[in-house]
């Protein structure tokens, strides 16, 4: 076990490092410069000469005439620490951003999920015990064809139906802790992102335990279907379900970024937008990191959760 | 449908088994073609596919107004004669912006399908063909992209490749006059194009070296290289034709995601900028307003949701017609 902890980690590790790779060789690509932002504060009171003097002397304080390598270490030197920047839009500390938005679009996230696998793994057992029947064909063609239709879509959609046009409910806005009825619509709107993945593993899932001999016993025994579905079936048919995780992650991720500023959320997805809508660089790596590290934290998780769940799996 | 399905494939397992060529033939492709065209789903994704490109290739011609036009008189009103689909907050008509919308979100899906393609037919070749080391690279390379959601890296690549890009062919432009650079709006395209090619190829990259290494363990490959056939004629011959299929059913999921992607960064105001028209900066400009002018943001919203459904329902339905062995294999 040891071992294959050490192996999953070297392949997450070097995934995460090339990931920091990228992202600061975009940044360096891009056309933001701290230091002009830095000038900004000394406009008017500097004449040109000067100027070009100040900017040639902060670039060497800072470092950022050095080398490519030699940068890219000191950056990640300040990433260990903790350090992601100030924002170019408020001058806020990038971490502090996030953390303090965090917890909200993790309680929401969480919620969706939950409410994926409610949803999902009793419509994708349905779709699987009515194989080729139009209720299979309805859940996994209705689910397959709602995969790319986008949070910014079917959020303001649902706001209309429901609000104007059924006019069953107020204009939810705003977060108030998760256990308003206010958050409802959101976590809906989360969960359909990831649904269609959980529904058409669970199906899969199902399928391929049905034809198994102890469920085939089981049945010639007597017991009543549900039965056999949750004792027999569910119990293993659930355990590839948990390899959609990192799925799951990123479609809370995504979807967050498009809902919070719609639902007037204030959440991690709403500090990303405001990040991209503003070219505000030192936000977008923020995000982009911390998203990276959650992807990869969730598979890494379920790499080393899985052998347990499934001892099929070999450890090597 | 299950039953007509059935049917057909027990037809055509019919048809080898009496095995004489004498036998009524239909080729795969008339055979798929009919499957596909028996499936009520992917026809209406067909007709919705239809559709689309044609308001791409003459949306401007059908366009009652052009897309910057304003009507200052109407600004913001409801559906009328005079403009279907309405006005926008400035007096924009809402049906000519939703068809020049079209032609700019085929335009991006094409071009990042295209070049996506191409990247990840030489890094799935590489992967099958260049042995364990090359494998594993290429693994590796694919993993690390998919690691990063491809919104958030797309967005990141675009924001970042941008402003270099535009100020380069400012620059070329300032000094050699070329005149494709005096106006630097189809730059933006080019910039969007970059960022989902980048964050799509992997998913080509993938199904070819699959492909290759499934097809390759087939008898009649090993019947061909047994006779002395050359890899490359293999390849062309043997691996193409029978890849194909899955190849286009995933080109055409992807060109819905390429659409909804491109809608994507244009909703975040990193792709499409104003006034060019995208279903995404349409459905952003007016999110702030859908309580009170919810038409501006509806139909944008419906034509992308009727437009992906549309092409998803025909990949489906491309699924089943090309590949009847794996129906409904999920």
């Amino acid at each position: 076990m040891f071992i294959y902890t050490l192996k999953r980690l070297a392949v997450a590790v070097p995934t995460f490092i090339a990931v920091l790779l990228i992202t600061f060789t975009l940044t360096v690509i891009s056309p933001f410069d701290p230091v002009a932002m830095m000038m900004t504060q000394f406009e008017g009171t500097l004449d040109t000469l000067a100027k070009e003097e100040v900017i040639e002397r902060i670039r060497d304080q800072y470092g950022l005439n050095d080398s490519y390598w030699v940068q890219f270490t000191r950056w990640i030197g300040r990433l260990m620490q903790g350090d992601l920047g100030i924002s170019i839009n408020g001058q806020r500390n990038v971490l502090r951003m996030i953390v303090k938005t965090f917890p909200i679009s993790f309680q929401l996230g969480l919620a969706g999920a939950v409410v994926t696998t409610i949803l999902g793994i009793p419509l994708g057992c349905i779709a699987a015990l009515k194989q080729n029947t139009w209720l299979d064909y309805t859940i996994v063609g209705g689910t397959l064809g709602f995969r790319t239709v986008p949070v910014f879509v079917l959020a303001p959609l649902l706001l209309v139906l429901f609000v104007l046009v059924l006019d069953i409910m107020r204009v939810p806005r705003g977060w108030d802790g998760l256990f308003q009825s206010k958050v409802l619509l959101p976590v809906f709107i989360l969960a359909l992102g990831p649904l269609p993945v959980v529904v058409r593993q669970t199906r899969a899932a199902v399928l391929e335990v049905f034809s198994m001999d102890y469920v085939r016993t089981a049945k010639m025994k007597g017991l009543h279907m549900w039965r056999i579905i949750i004792r027999h079936i569910l119990r293993n048919a659930l355990i590839p379900v948990v390899t959609t995780l990192g799925f799951i992650a990123e479609g809370l991720i995504v979807g967050s970024i498009f809902l919070d500023s719609i639902f007037a959320i204030p959440g991690f997805g709403g500090v990303a937008e405001a990040g991209f809508r503003g070219f505000d660089y030192p936000v977008i790596m923020g995000v982009t990191m911390v998203s990276a590290v959650m992807i990869i934290l969730t598979n890494l998780i379920v790499d080393l959760v899985y052998p347990f769940l499934d001892p099929r799996i070999k450890i090597e | 449908m299950s039953e007509s399905s059935e049917r057909v494939s027990n037809e055509s397992l019919g048809e080898v088994l009496a095995g004489d060529g004498a036998l009524r033939t239909r080729s795969l492709w008339k055979d798929a073609i009919g499957r596909l065209l028996r499936n009520r789903l992917s026809i209406i994704g067909l007709i919705i596919t239809v559709l689309l490109l044609i308001s791409a290739l003459f949306g401007p011609y059908i366009a009652p107004y052009s897309y910057t036009e304003q009507d200052l008189l109407n600004v913001a009103k409801m559906p009328s004669p005079d403009h279907w689909l309405g006005t926008d907050e400035i007096g924009r008509d809402l049906f000519s912006r939703v068809l020049w919308g079209a032609r700019t979100a085929t335009l991006v899906a094409i071009f990042t399908t295209f070049i996506s393609v191409i990247i990840g037919v030489i890094v799935g070749a590489i992967a099958g063909y260049g042995g364990a080391l090359a494998d594993n690279i290429t693994g590796r390379i694919i993993d690390i992209v998919m690691s990063v959601p491809g919104l958030l890296l797309a967005a990141l690549i675009a924001v970042s490749i941008k402003e270099p890009v535009v100020s380069w062919a400012e620059n070329v432009y300032d000094t050699t006059g070329f005149p494709l650079f005096a106006d630097t709006t189809w730059l933006d395209l080019l910039v969007v194009f970059g960022g989902l090619a980048f964050v799509s190829w992997p998913g080509y990259a993938r199904l070819i070296r699959g492909q290759i290494f499934s097809l390759r363990e087939e008898q009649y490959i090993e019947a061909a290289k047994s006779v002395g056939v050359s890899e490359l004629k293999i390849a062309l011959r043997h691996l193409l034709p029978n890849a194909i299929g899955p190849v286009i059913v995933t080109l055409t999921f992807s060109f819905s995601s390429a659409m909804v992607l491109e809608s994507s960064l244009s909703y975040l105001g990193i792709g499409v900028q104003p006034p060019q028209a995208s279903w995404g900066n349409m459905i952003a400009s007016n999110i702030g307003s859908w309580s009170y002018r919810p038409w501006l943001v509806a139909v944008p919203a419906l034509t992308l949701a009727f437009v992906t459904l549309g092409i998803n329902f025909l990949g489906d339905g491309l699924n089943d017609a090309l590949n009847p062995r794996s129906k409904r294999s999920i």
